[in-house]
């Protein structure tokens, strides 16, 4: 085998399994030191593909066979590790096994799954010790039945050892404490649940009642508690039926009513609480079984530990996340979402605030007070998840509730101080917005510009930009700032920064973080994009010139103490997505028709102007699509139509300048009739019109003198497009396509000009060289042109036909005529003696 | 390109015929059906659904029939309170809105049957009904000429509804006559409407400012528009039998024998054309006559491609919508078991409203129709497990990682205390070997001594 081709070669791929075994992979008599070297080995047999075992047919037997083999040994070792009683060997093997049984072939995986998965089993067992063990057993069990899932030959097999492991796993579930198995035991059940429905579904009753006893328990670890909750809304998927998602969803809702009685007792007036009921529950139905069974609901009401407030935060904030989990995730049948009582149960977390009514001083310690107000932000904010995937969910039937989730949500805005809980309810609105549309935009739009304009904090900024305008700190700052910016990034020490940032400073310390103005921005520009021209006279300007100042204020950077606190957190927004979220916003208002032309416009497009410059960043890219954008506002045109009498493929007609239909450019005598207005209500359409065809006369104007240029040349069209042929394909020999094709371009163009040409054409090319340079020089006097300039095209004409004549003989003179010819050819463009 | 179908129905009990746009091939023909001017329509692609208005001796009771792709029989029966005319369905399938003739808007849930709000509209019989593109608006017109639109949102708010003086957006009065059909085009909030009335007029309304943007007459009464897809231009179908072709954005000439911003026409009908409908890409024109004929045009060229004869009547409406799976034998297979409400109607449209419920429940399938979405995206897992668990390792921060040095550690101290042991040993036996080799040593230097 050739050297460069060694790195792709089959042949040297059992060589470099045999050497990572050989060399990384640990084995039985060397003690296991570094473990990142096994992420090593992944990665490797991953990007090479090392246990695929897929030969190119044409492969060699040996080549095949020592594959296989070193296959063998691989797996081999893996199985003796993964019986070592060394957990860290132990741990090695099953890791890789869980590897191998993603990569390997499908045969070697149909042979082997099941010696590997009863090896597997026997970790998961609660007599294992490690912890790992035990994780990365459930780990590459779930991944052994993710790849089962694939071969329908073996389902029924695969479903009895489902069922076996789904046992297994439920045993880890009820005795295990420590979060990395639970972790993985649950994401061994979630693909069980997945991919082997039946089997889970045996034990639905108690895999319901393990998650959930483990979900109360208060013992789990944040992360823990997710997934057990989203293993939960999985659940009713192994049943796949309607009752059992809407028995699932009745009992976890309701539980969380009782425990929110427990923990709002005394916080909020006694009647929310019954009709909240009365919604999830109609009057006279039973009420669906406890969740988890009775055991958990024992459980439950057995509040002995130490901060009962606090767990019954976490169980509910956990549980109403399943809640939004079983709204989002697809399931196969449908199902009766019991919108009202999810909505009365968030409006219900969400009104809370927190404040005693008088009445209750008697029940209520401040104590409980005290920790059930620092829990309330975490349930809101699940509260406030529920609603987006109710919006999410339900999509456009949600229709006749969104009345009741905007007013909820506005009301929540109104009260809301917590910057993430009100960042979540700003993009809770765009997204109700966008879902719902004109009709929503409508009669919203008010409270939305009112709410924003608060968290902008539009006044402070507005006198920041208006101060440091008479600060000589105009627009010829701007583009300093977005360099500034970028050293901002790299770290380098505010210190730095001119006294530019301490004056200001001092004139605007905003109470908003910049997270929250970014999340209003995108709520305006939602609003914009869907409704900024219907009915929007009341607010439109404001919001326009709310949008300008914001975005002028963040490209020069802001205060320094903005920035300050930007530079605190790791996941916070940083200043450059405040601009982007700025410039986004503006954009929306640019382009978003009013009733005039924007006034910003120019403001606006010098903004982007800069934007551009900051080279390879978002903004730079966002900058440039916004100018794109804003193109089609500054030069208003519609497009050359379908012609609707002409037989041939529209774009060919659209791409060819000499339209075979229109050979003498005919149909744009009527569009230049048109000009008087035809009536007096279409104004929009007219302006439209008006401008249009302004442009569409210049653009006729050359095509016609092109076209009429055209006719007299007709009977020689095809010889001088012979000799065009001829000279582009001997130029582009040379690899000078685009520079002799315009050279040639030019030269029939030229040509077209003078009759006398005609016969000259087929002469000898030395003697249509001579004519060429005689007939043009007259020709650009006659254009008016000034006079250097007419000398100049002259000459160049000289040189070009010179060029051409001497193209048979010489193609060098080509290439050095040429490139002096691409130099100059704009100015020949424009100054086009035929124009005018 | 995915294959379209036109789909016809007509006054007269002739069915629903359904043939393939592309190859003519005709499908299924749906039994029973005679549908009032715009009542027919395609649920989401899912099923079809047409108003019924047999005759005008039972005025007082009209009905909604749905059909199933794949049967031709009728499926479910509505008995709406009163006869409906145009029927209207939103992009999702979701809802269903009819017209009635006492001038009533009915908006239905599909799913449930259920009638979730009524309200009256106009003075006049409801003729026509559309949603706009973000399916937030509908659009109706009316036999009094009247054209409204209406915010759906506002029409379920009821805090809203009390404080507004009208229900309605915008009523648009221009029309002296019926109107006939109303449609609009992309464009969120600055789309257009166009409508087209008995008065022989189609007028373009700007959705944004609520006003008449163009008035286009022409010589014959229009009962059908159809807008080019890019909004170049409108079909307007006239009872001339031509199918004039207006301007909204396109150049116009100033030709004698055409109005201001018709363009021109595409005649070939000897009877009066019924009603339009345009092709996805927009390049054909499906257009349906009283003669019984649906003709196919290609709109660049302005030639009629296709012909297709629907029944000896009248033909009132056509539609072209994408192929439905289950319309299509060799796909219906693998997708029907999967998709199992999809064999299924939804139940029938009920007659009247329920009073409001404290613990209503809305049907909804969760992932929508879009088979994509029921995909779960499954992840193998053990590689980022084994990932997390080394950087626990290095880190050596948790229990269980504690735990693996622990049984290391374990493991090196017995060797080492093997090791131990076997160094002791061996340093035993060394020091009784120099101690034997010593006395061995001593017992043999003292008889030399003695020898010496």
């Amino acid at each position: 085998m050739s050297a460069p081709e060694a790195m792709y070669d089959v042949a040297m791929k059992p060589k470099l399994l045999r050497s990572l075994l050989r060399e990384y992979v640990p084995d039985e008599k060397h003690p296991f030191t570094n473990p990142s070297e096994l992420s090593y080995v992944v990665s490797a047999v991953k990007t090479h593909k090392l246990l695929s075992e897929r030969t190119p047919p044409e492969a060699q037997q040996d080549l095949v066979d020592a594959w296989k083999s070193a296959v063998d040994s691989w797996v081999n070792r893996l199985l003796a590790l993964a019986s070592s009683n060394l957990p860290d060997k132990c741990w090695a093997g099953i890791c890789l096994l869980g590897l191998t049984s993603q990569e390997c072939s499908s045969e070697r995986f149909l042979t082997s799954y099941d010696a590997w998965l009863n090896k597997l089993l026997v970790h998961i067992q609660p007599s294992e010790v490690s912890h790992f063990v035990k994780a990365s057993s459930c780990a590459s069990l779930s991944d052994m039945f993710t790849r089962l899932d694939d071969f329908s030959n073996v389902k029924k097999d695969a479903t009895s050892l489902a069922t076996k492991v789904t046992q297994q796993s439920l045993k880890l579930l009820n005795e295990e404490n420590s979060s990395v198995v639970l972790e993985e035991a649950m994401c061994l059940l979630r693909t069980l649940i997945d991919f082997f429905p039946s089997a889970v579904h045996r034990h639905y009753d108690s895999v319901e009642a393990a998650i959930v006893s483990k979900l109360i328990s208060g013992k789990c670890s944040p992360s823990v508690l997710k997934n057990l909750g989203h293993g939960l809304s999985l659940l009713p998927k192994s049943r796949g039926d309607e009752d059992s998602w809407s028995l699932m969803m009745n009992k976890i809702l309701i539980y969380v009513n009782s425990q929110l009685n427990d923990a709002f007792q005394g916080l909020e007036e006694e009647t929310r609480n019954a009709k909240a009921m009365r919604a999830l529950l109609p009057a006279g139905k039973e009420p669906p079984p406890p969740l988890g069974g009775s055991e958990a609901s024992e459980q439950s009401s057995d509040i002995s530990t130490r901060n009962p407030e606090r767990l019954l935060a976490s169980r509910i904030s956990s549980l109403l996340q399943c809640c939004s989990d079983m709204l989002t995730t697809p399931y196969p049948v449908m199902v009766h979402v019991p919108i009202c009582g999810l909505l009365a149960l968030a409006g219900r977390v969400l009104l809370v605030d927190g404040s005693l009514p008088l009445s209750s001083y008697s029940f209520m310690t401040t104590l409980k007070q005290e920790f059930v107000c620092s829990e309330i932000p975490n349930m809101q904010f699940q509260s406030l998840e529920i609603l987006t995937a109710i919006v999410k969910g339900l999509g456009s039937q949600v229709l006749p509730y969104v009345a009741e989730i905007f007013e909820l949500l506005k009301e929540y805005l109104s009260r809301c101080k917590i910057p993430g809980l009100k960042i979540k309810a700003y993009s809770m609105l765009k997204v109700l917005l966008i879902s719902m549309g004109i009709g929503l935009a409508i009669h919203v739009s008010q409270t939305i510009v009112s709410n924003v304009f608060v968290d902008l904090d539009f006044i402070g900024i507005e006198k920041d930009v208006k101060s440091s305008g008479t600060n000589t700190k105009g627009p010829p700052e701007l583009s300093k700032d977005f360099h500034y910016k970028k050293r901002k990034r790299s770290k380098v020490s505010l210190q730095e920064q001119p006294a530019q940032g301490g004056l200001e400073g001092e004139m605007s310390i905003n109470s908003t973080p910049i997270s929250v103005k970014i999340a209003a921005l995108e709520a305006l520009q939602a609003l914009l994009t869907v409704g900024g021209s219907i009915r929007s006279e009341s607010w439109r300007g404001d919001v326009d010139k709310l949008l300008m100042t914001v975005a002028t204020y963040a490209c020069r950077g802001g205060s320094k103490e903005e920035r300050k606190i930007l530079l605190s957190g790791d996941a916070m927004p940083t200043w450059a997505d405040f601009q982007l979220a700025a410039l986004r916003a503006l954009l929306a208002s640019l382009l978003s028709p009013g009733r005039v032309r924007p006034s910003h416009l120019a403001l606006g497009l010098q903004l982007f102007r800069r934007g551009t410059q900051a080279t390879d960043t978002q903004l730079a890219e966002y900058c440039g699509h916004a100018l794109l954008a804003l193109e089609v506002l500054i030069h208003p045109r519609s497009l050359p139509l379908l012609d609707f009498n002409s037989c041939g493929d529209g774009y060919k007609a659209l791409g060819h300048l000499r339209d075979p239909v229109y050979p003498s450019g005919d149909r744009r005598i009527p569009n230049r009739q048109h000009d008087e207005p035809e009536s007096e209500e279409d104004d929009l359409i007219e302006n439209w019109h008006g401008k249009d065809d302004e442009m569409e006369i210049q653009v006729t104007e050359t095509q016609d003198n092109m076209h009429c240029a055209d006719k007299p040349m007709d009977p020689a069209d095809g010889l001088t497009s012979g000799a065009d042929k001829k000279n582009e394909v001997t130029t582009s020999e040379n690899g000078l396509d685009n520079k002799s094709i315009e050279a040639a371009h030019f030269k029939t163009k030229s040509d077209q000009s003078r009759d006398m040409l005609e016969s000259v054409e087929l002469e000898s090319s030395n003697g249509k060289a001579a004519l060429v340079a005689n007939s043009i020089t007259p020709e650009s006097g006659a254009a008016s042109v000034s006079e250097t300039a007419g000398n100049e095209f002259s000459t160049i004409f000289e040189r070009i036909s010179a060029t051409l004549s001497n193209i048979d003989r010489s193609n060098e003179t080509t290439f050095e005529a040429d490139d002096e010819a691409e130099d100059i050819f704009p100015d020949i463009v424009d100054g086009d003696p035929d124009s005018d | 390109m995915e294959p379209e179908i036109i789909i016809a129905s007509s006054p007269t009990d002739a069915g629903v015929s359904c043939w393939d746009l592309r190859t003519g091939a005709e499908h299924l023909r749906y039994k029973s059906c005679a549908s009032p001017l715009h009542g027919l329509t395609s649920i989401a692609g899912r099923f079809l659904a047409s108003s019924q208005v047999r005759d005008a001796k039972s005025s007082t009771s009209g009905s909604i029939l749905y059909w199933s792709w794949n049967k031709s029989q009728v499926e479910v029966r509505s008995f709406p309170a009163e006869p409906i005319r145009p029927i209207a369905c939103n992009n999702q399938g979701t809802y269903i809105a009819g017209g009635g003739i006492s001038g009533d808007i009915y908006f239905w849930e599909v799913a449930t049957g259920k009638l979730l709000k009524k309200w009256h509209a106009h003075y006049r019989a409801v003729t026509c009904l559309a949603f706009n593109d973000d399916q937030s608006l509908l659009i109706s017109g009316a036999e009094d000429g009247c054209v409204r639109v209406w915010s759906l949102f506002l029409i379920f708010d009821a805090v809203r509804r009390e404080e507004t003086r009208n229900l309605f957006e915008y009523s648009f009065h221009e029309h002296s006559l019926r109107v006939t059909d109303v449609k609009t085009g992309y464009g969120g909030c600055n789309a257009i409407i166009v409508s087209a009335s008995e008065d022989r007029t189609c007028k373009v309304w700007s959705l944004s400012r609520g006003k008449l943007l163009r008035n286009v007459v022409f010589p014959a009464v229009i009962d059908a528009i159809s807008l080019d897809p890019g909004e170049h231009v409108f079909y307007a179908g006239g009872r001339d039998g031509k199918i004039h072709i207006a301007a909204l954005n396109a150049p116009m000439s100033q030709n004698s024998n055409n109005g201001p911003y018709v363009l021109g026409s595409l005649a070939e009908h000897s009877k009066a054309v019924t009603c339009l409908a345009s092709s996805a890409d927009g390049f054909l024109l499906v257009s349906g006559s009283e003669d019984g004929m649906i003709r196919v045009w290609d709109t660049r060229t302005r030639n009629i491609i296709r012909i297709f004869r629907h029944a000896k009547g009248p033909v009132n409406n056509v539609m072209v919508t994408k192929q439905p799976q289950l319309l299509n034998p060799r796909t219906s297979a693998s997708t029907a078991s999967s998709r199992k409400q999809a064999l299924t109607l939804p139940p029938s449209l009920e007659k009247f409203a329920n009073a409001p419920d404290e613990n209503t429940h809305v049907k909804v399938l969760i992932g929508g129709q879009d088979p994509s979405n029921g995909i779960t995206d499954s992840s193998y897992v053990s590689v980022q497990a084994m990932e997390a668990q080394i950087r626990e390792l290095q880190q050596k921060g948790s229990a269980a990682a504690a735990e693996v040095d622990v049984e290391r550690l374990k493991n090196d101290q017995l060797r080492s205390v093997q090791m131990i042991q076997h160094w002791k040993t061996m340093y035993d036996d060394l020091h009784q070997f120099c101690v034997d080799e010593l006395l061995e040593d001593v017992r043999t230097e003292r008889p030399t001594h003695q020898n010496l």
